[in-house]
Parts: C-alpha cells; structure tokens; sequence
C-alpha cells in the first residue's frame, strides 16, 4: 500500500476516523491492529519478522529493567550488557541474513575462486522484507535507550509492538527513538482542527514532492541511468542532477506524508530533512539530510566509538567507520559502500585541508560572510554530494564507472539538437521538471527563515482555500500516476 | 470543534468536486465517437427522431439516417460506436430513451460474439466517458467495466490528466456541431474486392454467451417495459472474420440462429442480413469496406431496404413535406457531398 495510492486514502481516512471515535485507551489496539494490516499488504509473511524483533527488544527490556535491581553492581552491569549484546545480535543477525547474507557469500565465493579454492556456501532464497532496516533500528535504539536508562522499560506488550511497528513511519522512517514517540501513545489526543489541518497540509506538500516532482524526473533518471553508455556529457549530468532532486523529493515526501499522517492524529514526529542541498559542506549535509538516520548513527555508534574525543586519527577512522556502515545500511552493494565510504572521504579531506583554505581566504582577503561566498559553498557541497550520488543510483560498479566516463565530454549541442527531449521526457514535461524543481528550491529556501504552513494560516480564507484547491488540482492534473503509469515504488523501501 | 471541521471540509470538499468536474471535459479525448454522442444525446435537445439505431461500428457504418431520410422522411440518429459492447449498448440506449420516450430502436447484434467479460476499455470509454452524470452512467460503470477502473471512469481527469501537455483551443471550446449533419452514420469507401466466405452457414443454433446473452434479455425487457418497438438486426459480414479470436464466440452463424428463435419467442423482428445479401442485391465484393465492415455503398443498400420494412411494418408519419424539418434536407445534401467527396478521395 504506497502512500501515493487510493488504497491509502481510503485506508488513512478509515483508520483516522475510527481513531478519534474510541475511547483514547482502546486507540493503541486499534493503531496496532492497522499497523500490521498496512505492513502485512506488503506481503503477509513480513509480520512474522517484525513480531520477532519486537518480541527480542521487548523481552530485552523487561530483563535490563530487572538487572536494574540487582544490588551487585558488577554482576548488575555484566548481565545488563549480556541483554544489550543479545538483543543486537540477534535483531542484527536477522538484518545481516535477510539483508546481506547473499551479498557476503557472493562475494566469499568470488574471493575464494580468485585464489584458486572455491568455497561453496547455500544460497537463500527470500524476497527482502520492506523497511527491515529502518524497524530494526527503531527496535534496536529502545534496547540501548533502556540500558542507558532514557527510558523506562515498557511493560505493555501491545504499546511497546506499535513502537515498532506504527505505519506511518515503518517502511521508511523518520526512524524514531523510543524515548521521543513510545510515551505519545499513552496520550490523549483530541481533535484539534488546526493540527488536522497542519498534517493535511504537510501530506499535500508530500503528495507534490512525490508525484508531482520525483515521479517525473525518475523518467528522465532511468532512461539514462539503465543505458549509461548510450548517453554522454550534459545527458548524463543532467540525469544526475535530477537524480540528486529526485531522491530527495521521494524520500522527503515519504517523510513529510507520514508525518502528516501522525500529526493528523496528534502524534509528533521527528523531521527528517532541513533543506539539505543549501548546506555549506558535508558535515552540515549530514545535519540536514536522512536527519533521524544520522542521529540514530550518531547516538549508538559515533559516540560510543569514541567520537571526536580520542585525537584526530582515531576521529577520522570513526568517521569512516560510521560512513561505512550507513553506506551498508543502505543495502549491499560495493556502490553503497563506495558512496558511504565517499562522503567519509569528503568530511575527512575537509578537515585535513581546512589550514590550506584558511591560508587561501587570509591571502585573497576572501569576505566568508558574503553571498558569494556561501553561494560557492553550497554549490561546491552539492557537487560532492551529486557525485557520490552516481554511485547510489548506478546498477553496478561498472555501469558507474561509465557513467562518470562518459559524463567527461562536451556536448551542449544536446541542447538544440532536442537530443535531450529524448531522454524520457519531452520538451514540455521537460520544461515542467525543471519549473517544479525550482519550486522545490524556492520552498525549501523559504523554510530557512519562516513557517510556510504559519505564514499561510495567517492569511485570509479566500487566499488560503485557493492555494488548497489549486495545490489539489496541481497534483491531479500534473502528477505522475495512473492506470497507464506504474508509480516508481518510494525509493527508500528497499532499505 | 468538530462541527466546524464537518462544515469546512464539506464546503472545501464541495468545491473540489467543482472544480474537478469543470477539469473533467477540458481533459477528455475530444474524438469523432465524442461529438457524435453529445450532439445526438444533448447538444439538441428538441430533436425528437423517429428511429434510434444502437450497436457497434458495423451499424455505425451500415445504416445511414440521411438516406433513410431522403428515401422514406424517417428521422434518426445513429449512436452506434466501434467496439461497443452489448452491455454498454444497452445503458446507451437507457440515456437514448431519455430523449424520445418511444422510438424505434434497431440494435444490431455483432457484439453478441464477446465472451469476454468486459469490452476494449478504449471503447468502452468511447461512450462511457462522453455520458453526462446520471443513474445510466453509474451503472454502466459499475456493470460494464473492471472494478480497478471505475473510480477513473467516475472521474474520467485520473485516466486523461496526461493530456495537460497536449491540450488545445479544441478542448477549450469544445464544439461538436459541425459533426451533427452527419446524425452518427460515419462509413468506409474502401471496397473489399473479395467474395463472401460462406463460412459457417448453418440451420444449428448455440447458446449464447452468459453476459451478452444477459444483456440481449435486458434490451427485449426494456422494449416490453417502456413500451418501444424494437428490431435486431445482423448486418453483413464475413462470419469467418473473428475465426480465432479468443474473445469472441466461435460460431457467429449458429449464434445468430439462435437470435433468430428468441427474437420469434419475443415476437420481435430480427433481420439477418447476411441472409438476405442476393435479395437486396448486396455485392460483397465492392460494397463491402473490409471483411467485417460495410462501405457508403453497401449501408445505401441495406438503409433503403431497412426504410422500406419500417415503412410496411410502422406507422410512420412521411415529414419531408413538413416545414419543421427543412434542415434535415440541407443535412441530406451536406452528407450527399461528404460522401463524395470522400468518394473522390478514396479513388
């Protein structure tokens, strides 16, 4: 059941319904119950998975609660982390097998036939759970959050599964820590018509993003993207720069949908992208984009590791450790890992760099304050940013490769030749990404300073109502859907 | 707080249903199937006709009012649609019967053959789409079209919003009426060349399929019940062209036998054409367009023989001499020079 769907519609007006008509200590059975309904129309199957980590983490936090309480501080401690080590263990080994077994045994098989010693390891046939990354993680982050006592271990089965499981943000996130949204399900949520109407208006704003913009560009994407060779210079440089809009318009629309999908019922979501393409450098991009992901990597792995705490070296493999593995969250291919271990990179040749760009902006008398200035940075940022992009996108190593080869080579007659309405999209749908690109760019650099959704409520109801039935019609009208239209499935599914 | 969020969201609902249903014409295909429908279901309100021929293309190209009207000063119109389905036929001929109250309605019975459940849905859409929204629309929705479609037939702006990039004044002003001359009859002017198969000719009958047979039961009981009078026809074609088909019954001339029983248990009239092709002198040579479809030659025939049995068999009143329908002669004579013209055309 795809948000952009009319199933969903139906689905998210019948839960919304009956959710305010219960009593508000029966909603959480109700959540959970169409919780698994949303997950299971995925494919059945899946519940079992989900049921398991909850019960793994669940049980996880009963038994630290009860270490709590033993006297012996050491024994207390050591059986505290028997829990913690169990329950990621076991939540990482089903990631690891569902997730990565294949991608490892391949690769075992490929190392071990290069030396002339084959190993043979059984194959394991399975479709890739939906979201398995992101429940995991949420999961995962109430087993640390209990041991590092942010929360108190919950004792409702029920509450604690709809923790995990709770369908706005199961499949793709905000990945929520447990000690922002376990303790919003014992509160009463009344109906309140401006919070409605807020998350309607973040689920309209999602619906564009998605539909409208995302769906559009994927076009232009895939047709370059699955023939790499067959496209040179600006084709493949303007495929890339779509694709840069067009993940961030898919995933910030799951985002922004299914915080709407909350708010409509009181819940509070964590935000998940800040106008990340008009970051300054990679550090601030990683403040801006996938921001509950970083968070969560920040929080259980960076700090543990040691952080910034422990000298320069040991920072910077910290950094690449972190980068790595959310390279490998993503999924298991050499080109996440290549693209995890790029924006590494970056960070790490930032810093190591800084005393030479410090030198060059005292020499040149270089004004850091000036537009110019932060004009250059974000485009440098997003530069960088697009370019590990190739390998997000592109269907293998190789077909990166020549995607960035052919990409070496000038031809702006593409142009004027009307080459580049051959990519997918023609002139005026052409037209019609760019146009909706820049209201992308304008919204998000509105977002910087103000509240669109408070500035638009404070105007008067005729104004108001006219952006809501225009942005209504924009999206039935433009939007990529439909019978003769197979809707690209939300990009951040499979991760 | 609730109250106030019921009333706004019913008048902001309110609205959107407006401006969707303004959206909905602006964006739907604009075809000749299109002008012809509207402009003989309600571009002309006080246009009453005597007969009302319904069926697939093989009526649309076979039977033309303007001869029917020259011959006999019967008035008609022609809503038959390429590919339309019996079922579809049949919540036409309900909006039909919206406008006259007791014509004579002459189905042809082609489509008879489907066995598929529902018909081609470019057809379909074809008349579906082009109905004004009433209790006929919503139940050939709901009967003649697969469930995963019919919230975009309902709101026909989720099947054509593609079209925003190729939207023209056309679509702004949309004007069929250049088309109403013409009253629905739209004819080939190839000529086929070859003779008749003679395949299938046969005195067996079969059983018709379920859902077509349905809705056949469907138009003689709402003849019965609105009291019109009603007349099948089979007109010609080569049996032996839909040999093969997976969706269509495997033998038409068995399956028109057995139209042919029922129309005797209805006391209803069933002219099988393709029985009748040496008596009205049908030439399956050059007044055939292709093996399934009758040229502006053939449809002369068989529109002089057919006005010639609604002349013996009806009391209809002769209105050439009748001032009120002066403009049926000048459409007579502006189908006259379409048809030559597209004569000149075709040789």
């Amino acid at each position: 059941m795809l948000f952009n769907s009319i199933q969903f519609l139906f689905f998210f007006i019948i839960v919304t319904l009956i959710y305010f008509a219960l009593n508000h200590k029966m909603r959480w059975a109700w959540l959970l119950i169409t919780s698994y309904f949303f997950y299971m129309s995925w494919n059945p199957s899946y519940a079992v998975l989900i049921a398991v980590s909850t019960i793994i983490t669940y049980l996880s936090g009963l038994l630290i609660d009860r270490a709590n309480n033993i006297r012996n501080v050491q024994r207390s401690l050591q059986l505290k982390k028997l829990w913690v080590f169990l329950s990621l263990a076991s939540n990482l080994s089903i990631l690891f097998l569902f997730k990565y077994y294949n991608f490892f045994s391949d690769s075992l098989a490929s190392v071990s036939t290069y030396f002339h010693s084959p190993i043979h390891t059984p194959s394991f046939e399975y479709l890739l759970p939906i979201g398995i990354s992101f429940y995991t993680f949420q999961a995962l982050s109430y087993t640390l959050d209990v041991y590092r006592k942010d929360v108190k271990a919950e004792r409702n089965l029920g509450k604690y599964a709809l923790f995990v499981s709770f369908f706005p943000q199961l499949v793709a996130g905000p990945i929520e820590k447990s000690k922002d949204l376990l303790h919003q399900f014992d509160e009463k949520h009344s109906f309140d018509y401006v919070r409605v109407k807020n998350g309607l208006l973040l689920i309209l704003w999602g619906l564009f993003q998605k539909m409208v913009v995302a769906d559009r560009l994927a076009i232009l994407v895939t047709t370059v993207y699955n023939n790499p060779s067959d496209y040179k210079g600006f084709e493949i440089a303007l495929a890339t720069v779509f694709f840069a809009f067009q993940i961030y318009c898919d995933f910030s629309a799951y985002s922004d949908i299914a915080r709407g999908v909350a708010e409509v019922m009181g819940f509070r979501l964590s935000l998940n992208f800040k106008s990340p393409y008009f970051s300054k450098s990679i550090k601030e991009f990683w403040r801006r984009w996938h921001i509950t992901l970083g968070a969560w990597f920040k929080d259980y792995l960076y700090i543990p590791l040691g952080g910034n705490r422990r000298g320069k070296l040991r920072n910077y493999a910290n950094i690449m450790v972190v980068f790595l593995v959310a390279g490998l969250w993503h999924g298991a291919t050499l080109n996440f890992i290549i693209w995890g271990a790029l924006h590494g990179v970056y960070q790490v040749m930032g810093d190591l760099l800084k005393p030479i760009k410090v030198t060059i902006i005292k020499t040149f008398k270089i004004k850091t304050n000036s537009l110019s200035y932060k004009t250059f940075q974000v485009l440098v940022t997003f530069m960088l940013v697009t370019f590990a992009w190739i390998f997000f996108r592109a269907s293998s190593f190789t077909s990166a490769v020549i995607i960035i080869q052919n990409m070496l080579y000038f031809n702006p007659e593409v142009f004027i030749n009307g080459s580049i309405y051959e990519l997918g999209l023609g002139k005026k749908d052409l037209i019609l990404a760019i146009l909706s690109i820049g209201a992308i760019f304008g919204v998000n650099l509105l977002q910087r300073t103000s509240s669109i959704r408070s500035t638009l409520l404070e105007r008067n109801i005729g104004l108001r109502w006219s952006f809501y039935l225009s942005a209504v019609a924009i999206i039935l009208i433009f939007g990529m859907y439909g019978p003769e239209y197979n809707p690209e499935q939300f990009i951040y599914f499979q991760f | 707080m609730l109250r106030k969020a019921i009333v706004k969201g019913s008048i902001f609902l309110f609205l959107l249903v407006f401006i969707i249903s303004i959206l909905n014409p602006l964006f739907i295909l604009k075809s000749g199937y299109r002008s012809k429908q509207v402009e003989g279901l309600y571009n002309h309100p006080g246009d009453s006709y005597d007969v009302a021929f319904m069926g697939s293309s093989h009526m649309q190209g076979g039977i033309d009012p303007n001869v029917l009207w020259h011959e006999q000063g019967i008035t008609s119109y022609d809503y038959a649609m390429g590919g339309q389905p019996l079922d579809v036929t049949y919540y036409l001929l309900k909006e039909v019967l919206k406008k006259h109250d007791t014509p004579i309605v002459v189905v042809d019975l082609y489509y008879l053959g489907l066995t598929d459940e529902y018909g081609d849905e470019g057809y379909v859409r074809n008349t579906v789409d082009n109905m004004n929204l009433s209790m006929n629309k919503f139940n050939a929705i709901l009967n003649c079209t697969p469930p995963q479609d019919r919230l975009t037939y309902l709101v026909p702006i989720l099947k054509y919003h593609d079209r925003w990039k190729e939207l023209t004044m056309e679509d702004i002003h949309d004007d069929s009426s250049t088309s109403y001359f013409a009253k629905g009859f739209e004819s080939g002017t190839e000529k086929y060349g070859k003779d008749y198969s003679g395949v299938g000719l046969t005195t067996e009958s079969v059983a018709l399929p379920p859902k077509t047979e349905e809705y056949l039961t469907k138009i003689i009981d709402l003849s019965k019940k609105v009291g019109f009078k009603l007349i099948l026809t089979n007109l010609p074609y080569d049996y032996n062209s839909t040999a093969g088909s997976e969706s269509w019954v495997k033998e038409p001339a068995k399956m028109f036998n057995k139209v042919a029983e029922i129309a005797k248990e209805n006391n209803i009239p069933f002219i099988n054409y393709n029985d009748k092709l040496s008596e009205i002198g049908f030439d399956f040579k050059a007044d055939m367009h292709n093996s399934s479809h009758v040229n502006i030659w053939g449809a002369n025939k068989i529109t002089k023989d057919l006005g010639e049995f609604l002349k013996e068999n009806y009391s209809l009143v002769d209105h050439r001499s009748d001032n009120k329908y002066a403009q049926w002669n000048v459409d007579y004579l502006h189908s006259r020079i379409a048809s030559i013209l597209a004569e000149d055309k075709s040789s």
